[in-house]
């Protein structure tokens, strides 16, 4: 029976983990490509989970079809995003562009309040009320659909980065931005796809994990700072480090959580940073400039 | 010359600023500017001067703020023992953060400060056996000085407290910038491995000024809650972090003058759009933008762009906006 508590523990650790993940990825790629730190990209995965709500409450669509406008929607909203606050910047100091995508941040949690209103929502989803048992763990299908959206996803990102024509130019971005842009590859461009891409997947989070939760316009500020844990954990730049640290985040909270204290197990997450940075200054799988 | 008069003439007008209205409602707005521009001017040690971002500032605003409540309500220390034990407290804390952080430089180190601010906020949030929780402490008692002879209790008396405060604090920032440390501080700002190469400890340097940025904060904090009389863990939160961020970005990192001139216009700002509610949050963003894109220098390099000619200046103040024009 032990067993069994903690083995469902872990499962619901890895489900949140992988929400994790999806968050850190985009944060991790933007920096990782571009070198910008966004402190706003837990709004887009707000922007996400709204615009789910929105459109199956509004329009009146199914879930699936709200989930994919939406992550398309704020893959826009990304895109112009880097056109008015961090295109303009690129060439100024790392603190300018940080200090961008904290008014930003500010700018759509507080227009969200505005716009959407401080009461907490709720998505439905037709996966919520349905429950999946695997022998003595029982998982809802939307935890499952979590998991599995991620782990499609995360091949799809790590096929188009490795193979696709953009995707190698991102990465040579990421080497050399000047280089990049010798051997002809059009920054602009690999901006745009990096934010798409990086926005996308935080919406496409948001969508995914909002039916599991309420979701309220300061809830970014939450998602920005749990991918921010990842990443450190991980190292910023690096998607194995996303990945891996995402998942240890999700299945240290939740057996942090099972066995001290729920409260406690939100400072966990901090705590582990500390320790990995003590021992690695630049994070699991990362590579930092240090003092 | 005018120059050497401003300071006294502004501080003149501080002094006489009170007087000029009966109103509490504005000696109240008057004080919050003091203790934001206390805590925006120690914030600008880290951001101004060491050239650091951080996000876990309004962290040690929040242990000040609690340390004086605890420390006065349960341990009887009261005053300005109890005043400066909460600044030892910040400093401490900031010690040991800054001891861990400092390592990391550019925006790991930002990320991370915001994960020290998280864990501090989570833990005075759960930790209901000391700091009562979300709840927060209420009915702190108001400053007494002297074993009790003086009690503040008006706006106006606080205000002139805070104002010592401030204009301590802002000439000691004035002697540390011209002094040897001051120096050594804006070298390691400018270039790290030039300054480390002519035998300035570098991370020695950087602890320094964090510890000293930390202790004032906690100070401002433990100011703030004998003034407000209630402090919730919310002090700790993102708005306040992201608020002091605004006020020395928006007034002028790297410059006495700027974080004042920030408070003030964040105190005033926010209280003439109150009549927009959730909206003026969204201006002030869009002001912060507008700083960062248009005015990286902040509302202070205004005055140096039009009122002292852009010439060379001969002290060794630092100017962060200036660098970045010169770039341009």
């Amino acid at each position: 029976m032990e067993f069994v508590v903690f083995a469902q523990q872990v499962v619901n650790g890895l489900v949140n983990g992988m929400a994790y993940v999806l968050i850190a990825t985009g944060l991790t790629l933007i920096f990782g490509v571009l070198r910008i730190v966004n402190f706003a990209h837990g709004e887009f995965y707000m922007l996400g989970a709204f615009f789910t709500y929105y459109v199956v409450s509004l329009a009146g669509l199914d879930y699936v079809s709200a989930t994919i406008i939406a992550t398309a929607v704020v893959a826009a909203v990304g895109i112009l995003a880097n056109r008015l606050f961090f295109w303009p910047l690129r060439r100024e100091h790392e603190f300018t562009i940080l200090l961008s995508s904290l008014g930003l941040a500010l700018l759509l949690t507080n227009g969200g309040e505005v716009v959407f209103g401080a009461d907490p929502k709720y998505v439905s989803s037709p996966f919520s009320d349905e429950i999946v048992e695997m022998g003595n763990l029982i998982v809802t299908q939307q935890r499952v659909v979590i998991f599995a959206v991620g782990v499609i996803v995360l091949i799809a990102l790590y096929l188009f980065i490795k193979n696709s024509r953009m995707g190698k130019m991102m990465r040579a971005t990421a080497q050399n931005p000047e280089g990049a842009a010798l051997t002809g590859i059009n920054i602009r461009q690999v901006h745009t796809y990096t934010f798409a891409l990086a926005c996308g997947l935080a919406a496409l989070a948001g969508a995914l994990v909002g039916p599991t939760a309420m979701i309220y316009p300061t809830v970014g500020g939450w998602a920005v700072l749990k991918g921010f844990i990842v990443v450190i954990m991980g190292g910023l730049g690096s998607i194995p480090g996303a990945l891996v640290g995402g998942l240890a985040l999700g299945v240290i909270e939740s057996l942090g959580g099972g066995y001290i204290s729920l409260g406690f197990a939100e400072a966990i997450g901090y705590a582990i940073i500390i320790i990995v940075l003590l021992w690695r200054p630049q994070g699991l799988f990362g590579t930092a400039r240090r003092a | 010359m005018a120059s050497k008069l401003l300071p006294l003439i502004a501080l003149v007008a501080a002094a006489l600023l009170p007087l000029l209205t009966g109103s509490t409602y504005f000696h109240h707005l008057m004080v919050l500017w003091l203790l934001y521009a206390l805590l925006a001017l120690s914030l600008n040690i880290i951001i101004g001067y060491l050239g650091e971002l951080t996000f876990g500032h309004a962290a040690f605003f929040g242990i000040g703020a609690y340390a004086a409540a605890i420390l006065g309500m349960d341990y009887g220390l009261a005053g300005i023992p109890g005043i400066l034990a909460a600044g030892l407290v910040a400093g401490l804390f900031g010690l040991v953060i800054g001891y861990v952080a400092l390592r990391i430089v550019g925006p790991q180190f930002a990320i991370l400060t915001l994960g020290f601010g998280s864990i501090i906020y989570t833990i005075t949030n759960y930790w209901v056996d000391v700091t009562r929780g979300p709840m927060g402490i209420s009915n702190i008692p108001p400053l007494t000085f002297f074993g009790g002879a003086l009690t503040l209790e008006s706006a106006q008396q606080y205000y002139y407290v805070a104002l010592i405060c401030v204009v301590a604090f802002a000439y000691a920032c004035y002697a540390l910038v011209h002094s040897r440390t001051g120096r050594a501080f804006i070298a390691t700002r400018e270039n790290p491995q030039l300054a480390a190469s002519i035998g300035i400890d570098i991370f020695h340097m950087k602890l320094l000024g964090f510890v000293v940025a930390t202790a004032i904060a906690g100070i401002g904090g433990a100011l703030y809650a004998h003034y407000v009389k209630v402090i919730t863990p919310e002090l700790m939160g993102l708005q306040y972090m992201s608020a002091l961020i605004i006020m020395v970005i928006v007034g002028g990192r790297g410059t006495i003058a700027g974080p004042i001139i920030g408070a003030l216009i964040y105190v005033g700002l926010l209280e003439l759009l109150r009549p927009l509610g959730a909206m003026r949050l969204v201006i002030f963003a869009a002001l912060l933008i507008a700083s960062v894109i248009f005015l990286p220098g902040g509302i202070v390099s205004l005055w140096r762009r039009y009122v002292e000619q852009p010439v060379l200046r001969k002290t060794a103040t630092p100017q962060p906006s200036a660098t970045v024009e010169a770039a341009e």
